[in-house]
């Protein structure tokens, strides 16, 4: 009996011995301390970037569901306004709130994108000279990608939580995002660009990385952004001139010295084969056939295809009449200032019958017009959708042919690898101008006005139809003062606005234009007067000046700052 | 015919002729095997009484009928045959009956010892039911355990035993043979059950501590039994059938209504690319006289216009199939039980199916007299799973427009066209991928020896495994279906492998000290779980057949992957009952569990409980009062744990991810074109995933139980009620973080509370009308109310309310957050006096200003339903009428207010403009037609009636008959051939649901979209010998 229970005690004890089982080794994955060898810093660097092609179905870090889907020049498409009912918020503003999921899934994606930038910077920081030769370049790099993402939160919110790899995880519950105030957080993200122009290459040999003249042509926008200023109730109540002249010598240093160059044709802005041409100040380099099931492609434009058996879904990012009229061209080839929307253009005859800027058919999906240079591929009524409530355009920069060789399909989705554009050199050329019209030297912005015109004007040898012809009636003439207009600092100030609009449209920048200018609430609310009388859905859209120029912060936000991150006026 | 007939005639003579015969043999119980004193044997006029070893001798002839009778066991009948002596006979306990012994956790406990609320679940009631899941047969059955399901062929099910305890897993534990697993029964053959338990408050689970504190089910399977011998054959086929479909619009009314939905937009209807109409052109009055097609629906011409009912396309009536042998064989020195089951369930969706075999081997061998016992039960089953994506045909079955055929002119598949949103072809998707199958193997086994170390000593080694495979292989096929277009096709293989291994050691001893009764339990327990998979894909496939259609054949897009995780379990136990001249009961538990997922400080939790009981009916007070036959009260505290964290939780981790799928989440991944090359092999990097938390500790339930058990008129009436009180802290969560952190700053801590408090009631009555006629009724009832607690402050966002002034604490988890409508906009001033709601306008949805400050927002929603049901109920009722048993079950719910979230479709032209509609939208409000509750039609919702509000809600009680059964024993008929039983029966499930009628959708049980539940017919025959 005795020795039964000495067994017994004996094989409980040797089980009991066994605690150290209960230590189990992770599975398949690292610690952060063996990640700061030189070859594994160098990746964390990678991943950094890798975070600028991390987008999701709707938040496209082109911006274009904010940029330009707020901004008149673009609906939201797609089966009626109950589909991305959260987009349907945006673009009529009243419905917009502070629970939009999307603007929360934006913030977090933005903050992914430092979280990555300042994980990298913190290890590239403590690496050795000696061990890590890059290190410099690399750290103007992250520096210029932090700024960028804190640009975007900028313009998107206004006052976002500032954050650098100095602060330790620990506090970023105490940065608030009215930490800083509005100047405080633009001279921290100049002064990212700054440490990036000064520590960076002219050139790079790899295509995706910044280099000096990328990181002065952001520092330009971003001055000329902060020349704007703006009170709490984003009124624009001055335009910093200091600032202004600087965005002028910052964009000469660009033009000047930097190769960038306008591309020979508008198109080339939005084609696979011609990424990355001289035009490419800084781009989302997207890949396919990269060793992921789908590849790396441009999913924040994967809802903007239309509904034929090539693409199948989704049309969303519709461009508005309102836009389409707006390439109308007055005799002499210039924008028509005015009347424009008078008749709208729909039909294939409407495009013969007047003269309209080639820009038009780089941009805007047309029934009866090929699709994407391709003549033999005419978008149809039939590949719109929701087209009794969204009419029957599409969007076609962001698209890319079926046949060409960056397109993927991503069921039930699609998009392709084609890069997206961040800034192109035609943006530094306008950044210019607008800030010379601005310090009242119009007569110096007239140049740079016209070489975008001018290089529109010449755009045309893909925009053929299949028997050879233009598709429309193209006339693009360049403003020549006293001869077919009078530039003034005004005149001056309304073709270049229009410029933009025309050259960047549904590119994502347009909104943002129209907040700096201060013109948000009335170009809206005048737009939306004359478009629900074609569009029924927008007779609810009201633009609320004082609240809607900047997205609301999201509540997850401040419910998990526990109160910290105070919201913005109005919502 | 007539030759049969003589040599039956001549066995049945023979019979009467016979000469007698003196039989002996011992009686024992079912449960235990141990041997009966004083059963009543009568052969004829002779009486005798079992001795005390359960032995009896009597004389009878051969042929006739020997009858042993004992107070609450079920009576049995022995058919005196020339076979050698002894005979055993195994008598029964009748439900309900104190004796009845019940397994309560590493050891068995008479019901009479009971303190804690464990409820019996009477396998009989449930014998037949073809469900391929015990647990779906159960729905309704026991009191506090709550079970969903949907009419899927795999067999599923949900389990809740009172209530929600945590914000994570709620599955309860199962152990079944003594092997503790996570996983449901649906992988065990239901026949092979022998008897289950479900151990529903904390005091009676606490023995299992970690992982008990969603309650655990016990299961028993079948051994061998000494003295028998037997072969039993049950079979059955049933047809299914899918009776719950939605009533969708056809071709010409999808029209009408869109007519309608655009004139009231003053749109021109004819604006739209799939129908045209002659209308009078008069927005103030307008008449429709004619929807006219097009000749094709598509610009390719391949598609003619149909009227197209896809629910009939996709569903079907199905067969389904059991077939079950089991060889049972027992000895005096070993027994043995062996059975085979088939399963084989096509669904009500064309083309799911699911087939089924499991074997089981469960034996045990006795040496040195007895006292060393070594057995082991063994467990194998093989399911194979065709992999079609049921809610994507559903879907495609609810929404695909009418007027796109199934199939092209040329016999392509049809598909939507312009106009139309991109929905598949629910057909299609069913027949691009019947041929996609799963195949999935589980072993759970264990080996043990009990060694009797002296009388009353045990000491009990077990050695279990559990482990399965799951493989997949599925092509993916190119297809056209009107504009969806996919010209590339993928093969997908996967294996996935995960189980545990499991190491038991335990002491028991038992003490009989006259009045004083005692039981010790000491024990040691340890668990290692793993799992690991790998991936593999290609592209490029030459041609689309699943025989073809390998890895190695495909050319392009090679990919691959893998990942995989463990943890270990450690735990002590030690369990004492006491019991005192029957009337007095005591239990203490203490369970000690180490888990490796938590800090290396917080490893160990103590999960302690203690009972009492009183059988108030032993005391002489209560003996006066004849009626009473059984009184006990019953108070029980105790405490389980759960440890439903990540395996790795308390570490920070980085992984290289390359890309992840970025179909419909974000890529986060690291890899990045930087060269700008656009294709080819790209640099990555690494990726924080996780902050670890080194103070996890395990997650705690605290629950009291008190109960009375009762039983009335020689336990003709027998039940019980039981009321608890749980509360659970500590609850495991992860929740979302401050944005700011990036990526990997989820983090799991120990942080909410949440309380659920209920009672159970079950009530049976024993009839009997004449010696023939018996029949039983039994009754139950159940209800919980659920409330979180405490929640920290960053959590609050993640569930339902406004994450600021309105929190989910103090509502239920299940609670549903939103505007409360309050009917329609039906007058012009209405709508003018109303508070500012963007969108409002005639036939619109009015929505309420909670906070009255005259305009609609995000602040006017509040909490609409707490999701759960007042109570649910189950009666069942049971007859017998010589050789004819009946019984009915009926099952309910009530007072519950479900999300119905085919309203979307059903009842809106505007929300889905290019789908198809329900029928009800052809009644909606209008202003002819102002009785109308459905809003008006429109093509655009300005008014975003999709928003979360009590429109969707509705009353989702029911009552179903989910089982109702007829058999017919043949024993006598079949007498003379050596069959022991041969019962036929049909039987019927889900004959009929009572639902309220402003239930406006099918199935009240399922108002989400899961597999239609089918009602089924069965007929079936189960044989001994």
């Amino acid at each position: 009996m005795k020795k039964y229970l000495l067994y017994i005690a004996c094989l409980l004890g040797t089980l009991v011995s066994c605690k150290k089982n209960l230590n189990e080794q992770p599975q398949g994955v690292l610690a952060s301390d063996q990640l700061n060898t030189p070859v594994n810093v160098d990746k964390m660097v990678t991943a950094a970037y890798s975070s600028l092609g991390n987008e999701n179905l709707h938040t496209s870090n082109s911006l274009w569901p904010w940029g330009s889907m707020r901004s008149g020049d673009a609906y939201k498409g797609g089966d009626g306004v109950g589909d991305n009912s959260e987009w349907n918020d945006y673009e009529t503003f009243v419905t917009n709130q502070n629970t939009n999921s999307l603007t929360d899934q934006m913030w977090a994606q933005i903050y992914n994108g430092i979280a990555r930038v300042n994980n990298a910077l913190l290890r590239v920081n403590t690496i050795s000279p000696a061990d890590y030769p890059l290190k410099t370049s690399r750290q103007g790099e992250m520096r210029f990608l932090r700024a960028n993402y804190y640009f975007m939160g900028k313009i998107l919110w206004n006052r976002i939580p500032y954050i650098d790899e100095n602060v330790p995880t620990t506090d970023y519950i105490k940065k608030s995002n009215v930490e800083l105030t509005s100047d405080q957080l633009w001279a921290k993200i100049t002064e990212d660009f700054r440490f990036a122009a000064n520590n960076l290459p002219a050139t790079q040999s790899d295509k995706g990385r910044p280099n000096k003249y990328t990181a002065l042509a952001y520092l330009a926008k971003t001055l000329l952004y902060q020349a704007y200023t703006q009170d709490d109730n984003h009124n624009v109540t001055g335009i910093d001139q200091a600032k202004l002249n600087q965005v002028v010598s910052l964009c000469d240093s660009v033009i000047n010295y930097s190769g960038y160059a306008l591309a020979g044709d508008f198109g080339d802005n939005f084609l696979a084969a011609t990424e990355n041409g001289p035009e490419s100040v800084f781009a989302i380099q997207y890949s396919k056939n990269d060793g992921t099931q789908f590849g790396r492609i441009d999913m924040g434009h994967s809802l903007t295809y239309p509904m034929n058996p090539e693409y199948g879904c989704c049309w969303q990012h519709i461009p508005s009449q309102d836009l389409v009229n707006n390439f109308k061209t007055d005799a002499n080839g210039l924008p028509m200032f005015t009347g424009y929307n008078d008749v709208d253009a729909t039909k294939v005859s409407d495009f013969l019958s007047q003269t309209f800027d080639p820009r038009l058919d780089h941009t805007v999906g047309i029934p009866g017009h090929p699709f994407k240079y391709v003549p033999t591929f005419v978008y149809q009524t039939s590949w719109a959708r929701a087209s009794a409530i969204y009419g029957f355009f599409t969007s076609m920069k962001d698209d890319a042919a079926a046949n060409d060789p960056s397109f993927q399909k991503i069921p039930p989705f699609m998009s392709s690898s084609k890069n997206w554009e961040l800034i192109r050199f035609a943006d530094v050329l306008l950044w210019k101008a607008e800030a010379l019209i601005e310090l009242n030297r119009p007569l110096e912005a007239l140049p740079l006005i016209n070489m975008v015109r001018q290089r529109a004007g010449n755009s045309t040898a893909r925009l053929k139809q299949a028997d050879g012809s233009f598709i429309s009636n193209y006339k693009v003439g360049t403003y020549q003062p006293g001869v077919n207009c009078v530039w003034t600092q005004d005149f001056a100030r309304q073709a270049m606005r229009r410029e933009r609009r025309l050259e960047f449209a549904m590119e994502g920048n347009r909104f943002f234009d129209l907040v700096r200018w201060g013109i948000a609430d009335t170009y809206l609310n005048t737009y939306f007067a004359s478009e629900s009388t074609k569009r029924t859905y927008l007779k609810t859209a009201k633009f609320t000046k004082g609240r809607d120029e900047y997205l609301p912060i999201p509540l997850n936000q401040i419910n998990y700052s526990k109160g910290l991150y105070k919201q913005n006026p109005g919502f | 015919m007539k030759q049969i007939l003589t040599i039956m005639l001549f066995f049945f003579c023979t019979g009467l002729y016979a000469q007698q015969k003196t039989v002996i043999g011992t009686v024992t119980d079912k449960d235990l095997g141990k041997p009966l004193v004083g059963v009543t044997v009568k052969a004829g006029q002779a009486t005798v009484i079992t001795d005390v070893n359960g032995k009896f001798s009597v004389n009878a002839a051969l042929n006739s009928q020997i009858t042993f009778s004992y107070v609450g066991m079920q009576p049995y009948t022995y058919v005196v045959k020339d076979v050698q002596n002894p005979v055993v006979i195994v008598m029964e306990y009748l439900s309900g009956n104190l004796n009845e012994v019940v397994v309560t956790g590493y050891q068995s406990q008479k019901k009479a010892d009971l303190t804690g609320a464990v409820s019996v679940v009477k396998m009989t009631d449930i014998k037949d039911i073809p469900q391929g899941n015990a647990t779906k047969a159960l729905q309704g059955r026991i009191p506090g355990v709550f079970i969903t399901t949907n009419g899927s062929p795999e067999g599923g099910a949900t389990v809740r035993i009172r209530g929600i305890g945590t914000l994570n897993n709620n599955d309860p534990l199962y152990v079944i043979d003594g092997v503790p697993t996570t996983r449901g029964l649906e992988e065990i053959n239901q026949a092979d059950i022998e008897s289950m338990q479900v151990l529903k408050d904390a005091s009676s689970a606490t023995i299992y501590g970690s992982r008990a504190a969603n309650g655990v089910i016990i299961v028993t399977t079948k051994k061998g039994k000494k003295g028998i011998n037997r072969i039993d054959v049950n079979a059955s086929t049933s047809l299914q059938y899918y009776n719950s479909k939605l009533s969708m619009l056809n071709t010409q009314q999808h029209g009408e209504a869109y007519f309608k939905a655009s004139v009231n937009d003053e749109t021109d209807p004819n604006n739209n690319q799939i129908y045209q109409f002659d209308w009078n052109k008069d927005f103030a009055n307008p008449v429709l006289n004619q929807v006219i097609l097009p000749e094709f629906i598509d610009g390719a011409k391949t598609m003619k216009p149909a009227n197209t009912n896809w629910f009939d396309e996709i569903g079907q009536t199905s067969l389904l199939q059991n077939y079950n042998v089991a060889f049972s064989n027992g000895g005096e020195k070993n027994n043995s039980f062996f059975s085979v089951s088939y399963y084989d369930n096509k669904g009500i969706v064309k083309e799911t199916h699911t087939k089924k075999v499991t074997l089981r081997l469960n034996s045990d061998y006795s040496f040195f007299n007895g006292r060393l016992k070594v057995g082991e039960n063994l467990n194998t089953s093989f399911i194979n799973d065709r992999l079609i994506d049921v809610n994507g045909v559903l879907f495609g079955a609810l929404v695909q427009n009418p007027i796109v055929p199934v199939y092209t002119v040329t016999g392509g598949w049809g598909g939507p066209a312009a106009g139309m949103t991109d929905r598949q072809n629910p057909v299609r998707l069913i027949q691009d991928n019947k041929q996609n199958q799963s195949y999935f193997g589980r072993i759970t086994g264990n080996a043990y020896a009990d060694l009797a170390i002296i009388q009353g000593l045990h000491f009990k080694t077990t050695f279990g495994v559990d482990y399965d495979g799951l493989y997949e292989r599925t092509l993916r096929k190119s297809y056209v279906s009107g504009f969806l277009v996919d010209p590339s096709n993928l093969t997908a293989n996967s294996q996935n492998f995960d189980g545990n291994l499991i190491w038991q050691n335990q002491l028991t001893y038992d003490l009989d000290l006259k009045k004083s009764k005692f039981n010790f339990l000491a024990g040691q327990e340890s668990i290692h779980y793993m799992n690991q998979n790998f991936f593999g894909s290609r592209q490029g496939y030459a041609v689309e057949d699943i025989n073809y259609a390998y890895l190695d054949a495909g050319s392009t897009n090679i990919l691959n992957g893998g990942n995989g995780g463990a943890y270990s379990l450690l735990s002590y136990f030690g369990k004492a009952n006491y019991t005192y001249d029957n009337k007095y009961i005591a239990s203490i538990t203490v369970r000690r569990d180490g888990s490796s997922r938590f800090g290396q400080d917080n490893r160990y939790g103590t999960f302690p409980s203690a009972s009492l009981g009183w059988r108030l009916s032993e005391e002489s007070f209560i003996k006066k009062l004849n009626f009473i036959s059984d009184l006990k009260l019953r108070y029980g505290y105790g405490e389980t744990g759960n440890q439903t964290a990540g395996n790795y939780a308390t570490y920070s981790l980085y992984s290289a991810i390359y890309g992840t799928d970025p179909t419909f989440t974000a890529d986060r991944g690291t890899a990045y074109d930087i060269t700008g090359a656009g294709t080819g092999t790209l640099p990555s990097g690494f990726v924080k995933i996780q902050e670890g938390n080194n103070s996890l500790k395990w997650e705690g339930t605290k629950e009291s139980n008190f109960g009375i058990d009762f039983g009335l008129f020689d336990q003709k009436i027998t039940g019980s009620v039981d009321y608890f009180v749980k509360k659970t802290s500590n609850i495991l969560i992860t929740p979302g973080y401050l944005a700011v952190i990036g990526e990997g700053g989820t983090r799991t801590f120990n942080g909410a509370s949440m309380q659920n408090k209920g009672f159970e009631a079950l009530l049976n009555y024993e009839g009997q009308i004449s010696k023939d006629l018996n029949f039983s009724v039994s009754a139950n009832i159940a209800t919980f109310r659920n409330k979180v607690t405490f929640l920290p402050s960053e959590v609050l966002t993640a569930y339902p309310g406004n994450g600021s002034t309105q929190t989910i604490v103090g509502h239920s988890i299940n609670s549903i957050f939103g505007y409360v409508a309050d009917g329609l906009f039906t007058s012009q001033q209405q709508v003018d006096n109303s508070p500012a709601q963007p969108g409002k306008g005639l036939g619109r949805i009015k929505y309420k200003d909670l906070n009255g400050d005259n305009k609609i927002d995000d602040n006017d929603r509040t909490y609409i339903s707490n999701g759960n049901p007042d109570f649910t109920y189950g009666l069942n009722f049971n007859l017998s009428y010589k050789d004819f048993d009946m019984s009915l079950f009926f099952q309910g719910v009530h007072g519950i207010q479900v999300y119905n979230t085919y309203k979307t479709y059903t009842d809106f032209s505007s929300i889905w403009p290019g789908t198809n509609w329900g029928t009800r939208t052809l009644n909606a409000w209008s202003p002819t037609n102002t009785s109308s509750n459905i809003p008006a039609l429109t093509l655009v919702d300005r008014n975003n009636e999709n928003r979360t509000s009590t429109y969707y809600l509705e009353n989702g009680s029911y009552l179903k008959l989910r089982n109702i059964q007829i058999g017919y024993n043949l024993r006598n008929a079949l007498s003379s051939i050596k069959v022991q039983r041969a019962r036929v029966f049909i039987q019927a499930n889900n004959l009929f649901t009572v639902k309220s009628k402003s239930y406006t959708a099918t199935d009240p049980e399922n108002p989400g979209g899961a597999y239609p539940i089918p009602a089924i017919t069965t007929i079936g025959l189960d044989l001994s010998f």
